[in-house]
């Protein structure tokens, strides 16, 4: 095997001698993405903030006279114009429409009148409707804040009026300490955010570092010209295989690395804390093992897929091609896991080559990895990369592949 | 030694490349048929015009390719049964075999010195030995994408004999090189002849066939048609020159096959 360390050792100082390709590969995609969430997390807390401060600008028609009183005391702030039953409201709806006005208040003529006089089941029961516009933020947002506070709170007074004692309608409390109520797992708890993220982001880094990567070392070589003077060496063709899957392998793993890390720091800044649980999650010996483990199998997997399309392919671009309905079937397969309820599978779902995967890195997140799983899992995995193997070893040695002849 | 015995390769056309050629065949024979045998101590030329199989036929003796029908020995190794040994014992040569563009010429002449297995003392006297015999010494440590494709092609030189083979094929070893650097490497085949090596190479400049070879042999349609010295050709074709003699095979030959 002193060809495969030869190789290995040429493969990784082609890279690491090359600043562009260094500063390509690894540097500016891990840049560029923490840059790329950081900005859309400071762009979206500016976007809060801005709703936030904003002074809705208000149109209430036949307000109740005590309706001004309870503004006041509920603190809400706004731009509001009372106007009566005689105004015509099309000019505001117009407005809310083109975004310049947030919300349209319209309380039913004899509005308090008519509560007033309530007497009895079957009685009328005036309306307040309000008009603004989804699409806006801080029509959204105004609509919802004059709800909640405004018209909650003034429903609550005129309850109060009618009833002498509110407290009446409270029959039972629930859960009037919702903390005191909740049992769980904090390990599992903190890790249930990142099981779904997680074993999407790793699969997908590995595939996207293993696919730039294995093009150009075998594709690229080829149509160099520069695999065949490999090729007339004296070591095994499955040597030269080796060699050009372990420095993929070890390359590949750096940049996934780079690239999920970069991916985790950037969401976790995009979320702005939400995510600062993650950092309270702890793992075992056993399961660092079973991470690390999984890690070199599916690097194993994927490199030796990117490898075949590769090696097979005449020219970079076909190979391109060619690798994009497998980097889809990575997608889905991750993707499947993003949207599942997380209950216990079978087993048999942990023979699925590439959804295991991501099945397995799920439990192994959550600690529900069982070693019957985590071992069918890896099995699986290393039986199709190798079988992979076997076949770009055998196209190493065909002359139609590697010479088109 | 290398002995080729009946060699015969087809290659399997594909439907691009039927319609590429115009063909409605989907096999081509490139060499039929070939027997020859080339001895220590001789430089052998393989000489044809573009397309005549000689190219296939060096890359059949490098173990490249696989004969489709008879064999070849290197040294006494076949190049399917031990293509390992084969290539362990050759110094292989061609336009279309690059190296690597973003290595320098010393650092692909160690990589290959340590896949034929030598150890650094024997790679460092071999490349001291060559690079200075090329004149490579003075971009040895330039990358190989930086350099004129003449110093490319000494470097290529340099690497394909790290180790010292026993018998050298050359595909058209002067290609793009100039005339001086030309010169260095036919004086240099030359020496490796009278240190008892097995030269083949292949070339369609007659007049370096005519003083380099000992023996030519003029492959045409994948046919070998003639094979002798030069005096012994160009007896044969009542001609006064290599040049003459070849363009009256070539009439003949083309013109059967035609």
């Amino acid at each position: 095997m002193k060809g495969t360390k030869n190789i290995v050792k040429k493969e990784l100082t082609r890279v690491f001698t090359d600043k562009k390709l260094v500063i390509n590969l690894f540097v500016l995609p891990g840049v560029l993405i923490m840059v790329m969430y950081s900005i859309m997390g400071s762009l979206i807390s500016k976007m809060e903030t801005d709703i936030k401060t904003h002074i809705p600008t208000i149109y209430i028609q036949n307000a109740p006279e005590d309706l001004d009183y309870i503004i006041d005391a509920v603190d809400f702030e706004g731009n509001i114009t009372y106007i009566s039953s005689k105004d015509s409201t099309t000019h505001i709806k117009d407005g809310i429409l083109k975004g310049d006005i947030d919300l349209l208040v319209i309380f039913d003529e004899g509005f308090i009148e008519t509560i007033r006089s309530y007497k009895d089941v079957g009685d009328p029961i005036p309306e307040v409707r309000t008009y603004y516009n989804p699409s806006e933020d801080y029509s959204n947002a105004a609509k919802g804040n004059f709800t909640a506070s405004v018209l909650h709170a003034y429903q609550q007074s005129l309850l109060a009026e009618r009833l002498g004692n509110i407290e009446q309608l409270q029959v039972f409390y629930i859960d009037r300490d919702p903390e005191a109520g909740i049992i769980v797992d904090e390990s599992k708890a903190n890790g249930k955010f990142l099981s779904m993220l997680l074993p999407f982001l790793i699969n997908i880094m590995l595939f996207q570092g293993a696919m730039g990567l294995g093009m150009d070392a075998i594709t690229g070589e080829k149509e160099r010209g520069t695999l065949a003077s490999m090729l007339l060496s004296p070591i095994k063709r499955s040597e030269i295989v080796f060699g050009k899957l372990i420095s993929l392998g070890i390359l590949t793993s750096l940049s996934a690395v780079i690239y999920t890390v970069s991916v985790v720091v950037g969401i976790q800044r995009l979320a702005d804390g939400a995510m600062g649980a993650m950092t309270n999650i702890q793992f075992t010996p056993v399961q660092i093992v079973q991470l690390f483990v999984m890690l070199i199998v599916l690097v194993y997997l994927y490199v030796s897929m990117v490898s075949i399309v590769a090696v097979y392919a005449r020219t970079q671009k076909e190979a391109g091609t060619y690798v994009s309905p497998l980097y889809i079937l990575v997608m889905l397969g991750c993707i499947m896991t993003m949207f599942s309820t997380g209950g216990v599978k079978e087993l048999k779902y942990y023979a699925i080559p590439i959804y295991n995967g991501a099945i397995a890195l799920q439990d192994l997140l959550v600690g529900e990895l069982t070693m019957v799983k985590f071992g069918v899992t890896v099995g699986s995995l290393a039986i199709v990369a190798f079988l992979i193997t076997t076949l770009i070893t055998k196209a190493f040695n065909s002359e139609r592949v590697m010479f088109n002849a | 030694m290398i002995q080729i015995n009946e060699l015969t390769k087809v290659y399997k056309l594909t439907k691009k490349q039927m319609m590429e050629k115009k063909t409605k065949k989907n096999m081509v024979k490139a060499v039929d048929k070939l027997s020859l045998t080339a001895r220590p101590g001789e430089i052998y030329g393989l000489l044809g015009p573009n397309g005549a199989g000689k190219t296939t036929a060096l890359r059949c003796i490098a173990s490249l390719l696989k004969p489709t029908q008879g064999n070849i020995k290197v040294k006494g190794y076949d190049t399917v049964e031990d293509s390992q040994s084969v290539r362990k014992t050759i110094g292989f040569l061609t336009n279309e075999i690059k190296l690597d563009p973003q290595f320098s010429p010393r650092y692909m002449f160690g990589f290959f010195g340590r896949l034929h297995g030598l150890d650094e003392r024997v790679i460092e006297e071999r490349r001291e030995e060559l690079f200075d015999y090329f004149g490579i010494k003075d971009f040895q440590d330039k990358k190989i994408e930086e350099l004129s494709s003449g110093m490319k092609q000494k470097a290529s030189l340099a690497v394909s004999l790290v180790h010292n083979p026993e018998v050298i094929i050359f595909d058209e070893p002067t290609s793009g090189l100039d005339i001086i650097t030309a010169r260095n490497v036919t004086d240099y085949l030359k020496h490796l002849r009278d240190e008892g090596r097995t030269v083949i190479i292949s070339t369609h400049i007659m007049t370096e066939a005519e003083k380099l070879c000992d023996r030519i042999g003029i492959i045409i349609n994948g046919v070998l048609v003639l094979e002798g010295t030069l005096t012994e050709i160009l007896d044969r074709t009542n001609t006064k020159d290599l040049e003459d003699a070849f363009f009256e095979l070539y009439k003949i030959h083309n013109k059967e096959e035609e």
